[in-house]
């Protein structure tokens, strides 16, 4: 094999892995707007507070302690050493679903009936909402996040890949992120764990019951706000999911909050509605835009990456508007 | 008590349609535009110029143009900023080829140049509604930004990558550059600003902006009455563009003087457009200018407050804005999906028949 | 009133109607014609196509199969707004009233396709365009004085009750001027002074307007009374075609409505 043939696969192998942080992303996305029909731009903003909040538990911060010195003149920053990983992680659970509760009671209830573009517009101000308050609650700095994933690149792999190269070439093998890696095993287990939740517990297919038809789930007895706060819990708990993998890969800071965008085009493609449609869109444009970039990236003066996941998303939508998974529409009037 | 109809019959259909049917609306919209053209430009100083009233007419066209696209036509979108850098690229390529041109018309060219962009990604509205299509309208926020950063020709070669305006001067005096007088710029952009309101409005009122409004309300309704989906959205993708194309040329051109695509018409410039007319009022010209001068002073004004008058350290303050403009958003959308707009008609309705509510 | 109706002066025919979405069977085969000047009924029970043929005829579906005729004249595959320009206008099921507008703006927008001043002279207004929506103001208002909806000119019609949007409705497609005005169950869920006024509304437009009307209704007692003729649907298909009497004695209606014992 040649370098340049064995440099695409890498490029491929990265891309597919890309994808798969995508695809964490567009999965609390997809499990939203099933229950609730409300397309949640939140989402994104949700990782980045959740990553936020475990920062700050890991390190002991005290929540809003630059708003306290300012106002009283101390000068708090921490109360203590900082806790275990895994007690700062059902903390941050705890935050994300008393935050689940408070949208539903806040925002939500006080909702219902709206059409759907004003819902996605409500959750824009949401998206803005919690941005400030994740600031002002543990700092704008950026922030290492460190749960005891490994990360850099793979000795083991890199020995193995250079021995695949043709003689009388010059090869160093291939670079993998460990980090990567283990993502692609956490999504993996996480939506499995999702798929036999809906598919196995009482609450699941509640779940799937509210997906499917609001007003008949509502007349056999399942309660749409609990439904809606399990839902959003659920979804801030992917989004820490997430949080933590994009944090170790790349720091906590404002611009985590900007991978939510990059998800929208995963799920133009993968149907707004499937799981599995989330994860392979992910994955298409995680192979796509890493294929572009090495490709054509060169030609054109690079950072394609920027848009090629939303023109690809557009093209798509002329060809197919209900996406790879979804069904089609037949309007009635 | 002052401020009733009662009286005030219309006896033709020409008086009924009248933009203020109100007598006393009328006259103190006309007392407006009259201090504004009249009083102000020779009152006007450097910071009102800069800091205040530019901006707010920049961003009130910009607001009005994404009203029609969303608030009367009811396509969302998010590519607004985008949409504002192919105006300012646009004006910038035509002053410096064409130093000569008359100013009007190169922010009106450079409108004509957007509106040409904003039907190209408008067509996906054919097939795709909702939020669909405002992620599509993504692609050309992102696209966009990237061409302009990307592309040499876009700024002529220039070594930082920035565009600079250059001096260009309207009847002898000069309305771009770093020694235009503040009135100069502030008149320059007034004109427009009133003369384009005022072309919204007739337009919204009328037959296109009913088509507008009944694709907007019930797609399949307005297509079995005889609108052509196609024209209706196209046209609206189109003037819509148009004016924000020229909010963009005049943002570079007459407020920044220097432009880089990232920093300036960002996405955040999209969302920024967005608030606007979701608090000042979708579907609502005046709401656009109450939206923009809102949105855009209300954090000057919480900066002042705190930064200036108790001294709160700034990165703060804007995380509190950042909080402040969210929840207005939700609130807005909860309470009044009309906006400010229909707060003030409210006011007005119970104006009317007071003191006596019933 | 049955004399007006010539034999021969047929406005719109559909010839051997098919329709299906993806395996289910929405048309099968349906033939029947609309002469000019005559009040048609529609009539079948739930499902059995009723809307789906008012839909292909004012061309929001496409018929795998068939034809359909308008004024002598085979019609090509259209789109609805183009079907509209030929001059056939309709009202819903489900009120699809613009509800963000009045009553006034309802109706004026029913007028779309009879204006036509160009995008320049909206933008001025003074001139041509203000001419034009006087113009046309006035055919509004004669529609408005006729369904006596006045004192609700300029509410925005999400505030009215149901009885009155039906109204609006109706109004938005006689706005049109239309040569075939197609209503789908304009009286569901109307109480009986509401069936009544609309009964009189519709009698008046065929009347005074000479627009033809094809309409759908469950009411079996309005339909007897108000419609020339009568074309039954069932399961997709035709069961019986003919006047009012004729249907209401037909056997297999009969079975259709009441259900057949089979022992």
């Amino acid at each position: 094999m040649t370098p340049d043939f064995l440099h695409t696969i890498e490029v491929i192998l990265n891309g597919l892995m890309a994808g798969v942080m995508y695809s964490l992303v567009a999965l609390g996305f997809v499990l939203i707007f099933k229950a609730s029909g409300i397309f949640n731009y939140a989402q994104g903003v949700m990782a980045l507070f959740a990553a936020l909040t475990l920062v700050g538990f890991q390190t002991g911060q005290v929540p809003f302690s630059h708003l306290i010195n300012e106002l009283f003149g101390t000068q708090i920053h921490h109360w203590g050493p900082g806790m275990n990983n895994l007690i700062a992680i059902l903390l941050t659970i705890v935050v994300m679903i008393v935050f689940a509760w408070l949208v539903e009671k806040l925002v939500l209830q006080h909702m219902v009936n709206q059409e759907p573009i004003i819902l996605f517009m409500a959750t824009i101000g949401l998206a803005f909402f919690m941005e400030g308050l994740g600031d002002l609650m543990w700092g704008a700095d950026i922030k290492t996040l460190d749960v005891g994933i490994p990360s850099g690149g793979s000795f083991w792999w890199e020995d193995v890949t250079r021995t695949w190269v043709s003689e009388g070439y010059d090869y160093y093998g291939m670079y993998i992120d460990l980090l990567d890696v283990y993502a692609t095993g956490i999504a993996v287990l996480l939506v499995t764990i999702l798929t036999l939740f809906s598919q196995f517990t009482k609450t699941g297919r509640a779940l799937r019951a509210v997906a499917d038809d609001h007003q008949a789930a509502l007349t056999v007895g399942i309660s749409l706000r609990t439904i809606w706060v399990i839902v959003w819990s659920i979804a801030g708990i992917v989004a820490l999911v997430a949080g933590i993998m994009w944090g170790s890969k790349s720091g906590v800071q404002f611009s985590l909050s900007l991978i939510a965008l990059k998800a929208l085009p995963v799920l133009i493609l993968g149907g707004f509605t499937s799981i599995p449609g989330a994860i392979i869109g992910g994955l298409i444009i995680g192979v796509g835009e890493k294929l572009f970039e090495f490709w054509i990236g060169p030609l054109v003066g690079g950072a394609t990456e920027n848009w090629f996941a939303y023109v690809l998303a557009l093209f798509f939508l002329m060809f197919r508007p209900q996406g790879l998974f979804g069904e089609r529409i037949i309007e009635r009037v | 008590m002052f401020y009733r109809e009662s009286g005030d019959f219309k006896t033709s259909y020409i008086q009924d349609q009248q933009i203020f049917p109100i007598l006393q609306d009328r006259v103190f919209v006309i007392a407006v535009i009259a201090f504004a053209f009249l009083v102000v430009p020779f009152l006007i100083n450097d910071y009102w110029e800069k800091s205040v009233l530019l901006p707010v007419l920049i961003w009130s066209l910009a607001a009005i143009g994404l009203n029609i696209l969303t608030g009367y036509c009811g396509q969302v979108s998010l590519g607004t900023g985008g949409f504002m850098a192919v105006g300012a690229y646009a004006s910038y390529k035509f002053t410096t080829a064409f130093p000569e041109l008359n100013m009007f018309i190169i922010v009106l060219l450079s409108g004509g140049v957007t509106a040409m962009v904003g039907v190209l990604f408008g067509l996906p509205s054919l097939r795709i509604k909702g939020f669909y299509l405002a992620v599509a309208t993504l692609a050309s926020q992102f696209f966009l930004i990237w061409l302009f950063n990307k592309v040499p020709w876009f700024y002529n070669y220039s070594a930082s990558g920035q565009i600079n305006a250059p001096e260009r001067f309207v009847a002898g005096i000069a309305v771009t550059g770093p020694n235009a007088p503040p009135w100069a710029t502030y008149l320059f952009c007034l004109i427009l600003v009133v003369v384009l309101a005022l072309i919204a409005k007739n337009l919204t009122r009328g037959r296109f902006g009913r088509s507008w409004m009944a694709i907007r309300d019930m797609d399949i309704a307005a297509e079995i009455i005889g609108v052509a989906p196609l024209k209706a959205k196209l046209s609206a993708f189109s003037i819509s563009s148009f004016y924000i194309g020229i909010a963009g040329a005049l943002f570079f051109l007459v407020y920044l003087g220097a432009v880089e695509p990232t920093e300036a018409f960002g996405i955040d410039k999209s969302f920024l457009v967005l608030f606007m007319i979701i608090i000042g009022g979708l579907g609502s010209i005046l709401g656009s200018f109450i939206g923009a001068a809102f949105m855009f002073l209300m954090p000057v004004l919480i900066k002042n407050i705190l930064v200036n008058g108790l001294g709160w350290s700034t990165d703060i303050v804007a995380h509190l804005i950042f909080m402040i403009v969210g929840g207005l958003i939700m609130f807005f959308l909860i309470v009044e999906p009309h906006g400010l707009a229909q707060l003030w008609r409210v006011t007005k309705e119970k104006l009317r028949l007071w003191p006596f509510p019933h | 009133m049955q004399d007006i109706v010539k034999e021969d002066d047929i406005l719109l025919e559909v010839r051997n109607i098919s329709l299906s979405f993806g395996g289910v069977k929405a048309l099968e085969d349906v033939s029947f014609d609309i002469r000019k000047g005559e009040v048609r009924a529609i009539i079948g029970p739930n499902g059995a196509g009723k809307s789906s043929m008012l839909n292909v005829i004012n061309g929001f579906y496409h018929p795998q199969e068939g034809q359909i005729w308008f004024n002598g004249q085979l019609r090509n595959r259209m789109k609805p707004h183009q079907v509209a320009k030929l001059g056939i206008a309709r009202t819903f099921q489900n009120i699809a009233l613009f509800k963000g507008m009045s009553t006034l703006d309802n109706l004026m927008t029913g007028r779309y396709i009879k204006m036509h001043s160009n995008l320049f002279a909206q933008m001025i207004w003074k001139g041509p365009a203000q001419r034009e929506e006087i113009e046309h103001r006035q055919k509004v208002e004669e529609i408005i004085d006729f369904l006596k909806i006045q004192s609700i000119r300029k509410t925005p019609v999400g505030k009215l009750p149901y009885g009155m949007q039906k109204r609006v409705e109706l109004g938005r497609a006689l706005a049109a001027e239309s040569k075939l005005l197609l209503l789908d169950e304009p009286m569901a869920g109307m109480n009986l002074e509401e069936k009544e006024d609309m009964c009189r509304f519709v009698l008046d437009v065929n009347e005074q307007f000479g627009t033809t009307i094809a309409l759908i209704e469950h009411d079996m007692g309005v339909v007897m009374d108000i419609s020339n003729r009568v074309v039954v649907l069932d399961y997709g298909k035709k069961l019986a075609d003919g006047s009012p009497d004729e249907v209401r004695n037909n056997a297999a209606v009969i079975d259709a409505y009441l259900g057949v014992s089979h022992d």
